[in-house]
Order: C-alpha cells, then structure tokens, then sequence
C-alpha cells in the first residue's frame, strides 16, 4: 500500500480537541459510564436554515470536516469518504419512534430522510459544493478503517489528489439504554481516570468525529504519514490474532523495536482487555504503549481519534501527560502502531511514520 | 393561528424564530419564511397529525401553504365541515 501524507485533522471527541492550541493538556474527567462530545457553536459554521434538520452526528462531522479542510487551505477536496457504524443513529430512532407511535400513519419525513448513514458525507458535499467521489463506509468496528483504506487506494490512482476521510458515530439515549441492557457498558458510573483499574465487565460508551485531509505527495506542514491500514475479522484464538499482527509488521518491514509507540484499545472491560495483555507479552512486549479509550469511550470509529492523537503526537513529537502514565518513550517519534479490535470481531493495525 | 405558529416551529425545528416574528400573511416559502419542498411535507404530516386533515387534492396544495392564514383558514374550513 502506498504510503499516504496527512495535511490536516480536525476532531470533536469528549476531551478539548476541536480547535484547542494546546494538545490534550488537560484531561477532561466523567463520572457516567458514557463520554458525550464537547460540542462546538454550530452556527459560526452552519447556516441555520440548514442547521435545523441536522441530528449532532451530522453536525460534529460536517463541522469537523470544514475545520480540517480549512486548516489544509483545501475548500474543495477531489473526494469525501466517511466511516460510520452507526450512521444518523438519533434520527433513524426517531422515525422508527414515530412510526410506532402514529400506528404506522404517515410519519415526518425530515427523519427518515436523514437517517441514511451517507447522510453525512452528503451533507458535507452540498455544504461546500463538492461534486466528487463520495462514500460511505458502514461495516461495523471496521468503518473507519475501510474508510481509510478505500483513500489510500484512490490516492494511489490519482495523482496530486486529496481526499477528506472521517470516522464518526453518536450516542443516542436509546442505543446506549439497549447496548447497556446488552452488556457492553458498565452498569455502574465509572471515572474515565480510573478506567483500566476497573477491571469489571463492560466498558464507558463514547463518540466523536474525526476528518484528516490526505494528499499523495509531501509538504512541509504535514502531521505525519500513514504507512499501512490493515484489518481481519473474527480470530478464531490469540495465535491467530498475534499471527495477523506478526504478518502485517513483516509485510510492511517493520521490526517491533522500529516502533516507538503503541496505541492501543483498551477500554476497561476484562475480557476485552485480556487481548491486548497477551499480546503485550509476546509480539509487543517492550514496545512503550499508551490508551486512548479513557478520552474518548469506546464506539466502532474510535480508530479516528486514535489517528488524530498518533498522528499529532508524531508532529508535535510529545506524548501528552494525560496519556503517559510514566512510560519511557523514545523521542524523537518516528512512527507509531495503532492497534484496536472492537468486540474481538474487527481488529486493525494502523501505522503511521514521521514525514 | 398563534397555536399553529408553535406547531410550525417545533415540526420544522426553527430554533431562531418564535411565532411573534411570523407574519400572519408572510409566504411560507420563498422569499417569506424560506421553506422548502421538504418542509411542504412535514406540514402535511403536521395537519395529518394535529388535525386529522388530509390534503387530498394536489392542486390545493399551494393555496394551503401560501401563509399562516391560508392554513388556519383551510383547517377551519374543513373542521366546519366535518362538524
């Protein structure tokens, strides 16, 4: 895979990550067993005749993506992809709402309309008139990944492109009332401080909305390279999981003692967490690791963030304290490994370099 | 009409405008209060939902959603008829 620059990021999550100066100096802490987004003023972005109809799915990511194209100097990119498990989850629960209510009498259409999941890509191309390529990704926790993928693939048609990529997904009070019910969230309020020493079932639901604007071809403002995207689905045990990751370093040529930073997924659920330790204990054993899901929750495009934090982390060459608990890393950061699995079904490896 | 004002505004989400800033006779759409073809259909819901009326005949269409007035008057018209 050709290796890919990234102009621009721009991110709403539940820390100070949408046009902040400083980079995560201060962690933003919860006592809920969810993290909600830090929500920008909309209206200095969105004319509000159009703001109206948009659900806050739509609105985080069409904001997000303008503020990432703003920062590259792009007004219009050759493409826009997006990756959403989800989709416009807030809407698609209010006309299936309506629809039960009004006895299946006809329902507002505004919601139905907008529930699609490339709502929002759509969105973001009428608002700045881009008539290109666009697409939406909907495969669960590997949305943002084939995203991503899908990108680097077009970049590696086209040259002198650059393509918008987002990864996004909403809390909506009914999803989280269900998937609680199902187990994925910790019953108990839990402080997103403490979230590794819980060591309880089910993990904090988060959301957030992350755009990066790449290009094919270098220049100096570049936050950082992606090297490689890869995912798979559903290893039947660890050997498989510890093969796959094994197999993409070497494909790549990379030696685990190249790597100077490991993200990884972890999210405070015992049996998910039980993967990441057997693999810190054979093929990333000593590599120096951080987590990112006591920022931001757990949802199927938390790798978006991940992406946004690596590839910062990269150009301003420094771990923000809030995510180093006194591990010894090695600066300057050349490249970073990030690996996450969602469920132990969608597992991928991003990997990222210095320009 | 100040009723359907309120109703207008919470269907159609304006957030910026209350019902004293909706002129009884202002056009709906266009150069009035700027809806669209969408909102054309939620307003057909709204009177479904609110008033149990439908506008059955296509043509009537843009008479009823000329103005706040049309559409209070149309909703009076029918509600005297199937009084």
């Amino acid at each position: 895979m050709m290796k890919v620059y990234i102009r621009s990021a721009a991110c709403i999550s539940p820390q100070k990550t949408f046009n902040s100066t400083s980079f995560l100096d201060k962690l933003v802490t919860y006592e809920d067993n969810k993290l909600t987004c830090i929500e920008p003023d909309y209206s200095e972005v969105i004319d509000p005749r159009v703001i109206r109809r948009m659900s806050r799915v739509i609105k985080m990511s069409v904001v997000s993506a303008v503020a990432c194209l703003k920062q590259a100097r792009v007004a219009n990119p050759d493409a826009i992809v997006t990756g959403t498990a989800y989709g416009c989850l807030e809407d698609t629960g209010t006309f299936l709402a309506s629809m039960v209510e009004q006895d299946e009498d006809p329902i507002t259409p505004t919601a139905f309309v907008q529930s699609t999941h490339n709502t929002i890509g759509a969105q973001i191309a009428l608002l700045i008139k881009c008539k290109g390529y666009n697409n939406t990704f909907v495969s669960g926790g590997a949305s943002f990944e084939n995203a991503l993928s899908d990108s680097m693939m077009l970049l590696a048609e086209k040259n002198n492109a650059n393509i918008l990529v987002g990864g996004m997904d909403e809390i909506t009070d009914m999803s989280h009332a269900v998937l609680t019910r199902l187990g994925l969230y910790k019953r108990q309020p839990v402080s997103n401080i403490n979230l590794f020493e819980a060591k309880s079932k089910g993990t904090i639901n988060g959301e957030g909305s992350a755009f990066f604007l790449l290009a094919n071809s270098a220049t100096e403002g570049d936050l950082a390279c992606i090297d490689a995207v890869s995912t798979f689905y559903k290893p039947v045990d660890i050997t498989e999981t510890t093969e796959q990751v094994t197999s993409f370093l070497a494909a790549e040529g990379v030696d685990k003692n190249d790597i100077d930073l490991l993200i990884t997924g972890n999210n405070g659920d015992e049996k998910n967490d039980a993967v990441y330790s057997a693999l810190q204990h054979s093929v990333f054993d000593s590599i120096p690791t951080v987590n990112y899901k006591n920022l931001c929750g757990e949802y199927p495009t938390s790798t978006a963030f991940a992406l946004w934090i690596g590839a910062k982390m990269i150009k301003t060459n420094s771990i923000p304290a809030i995510l180093n608990e006194g591990t010894a890393i090695a600066t300057p950061i050349k490249k970073v490994l990030i690996y996450n699995h969602y469920q132990n079904s969608y597992h991928s490896l991003i990997l990222l370099s210095a320009c | 009409m100040f009723d359907l004002k309120e109703q207008i505004i919470d269907q159609l989400k304006i957030k910026n405008l209350t019902p004293e800033d909706i002129g009884d006779e202002e056009p709906l759409f266009g150069s009035g209060l700027g809806l669209d073809s969408l909102d054309v259909l939620e307003l057909i819901v709204l009177l479904k939902q609110k008033y149990k009326l439908r506008v059955t005949n296509a043509e009537d269409g843009p008479k009823v959603f000329r103005s706040i007035k049309s559409m209070a008057e149309y909703i009076t018209e029918k509600q005297v008829q199937t009084a």
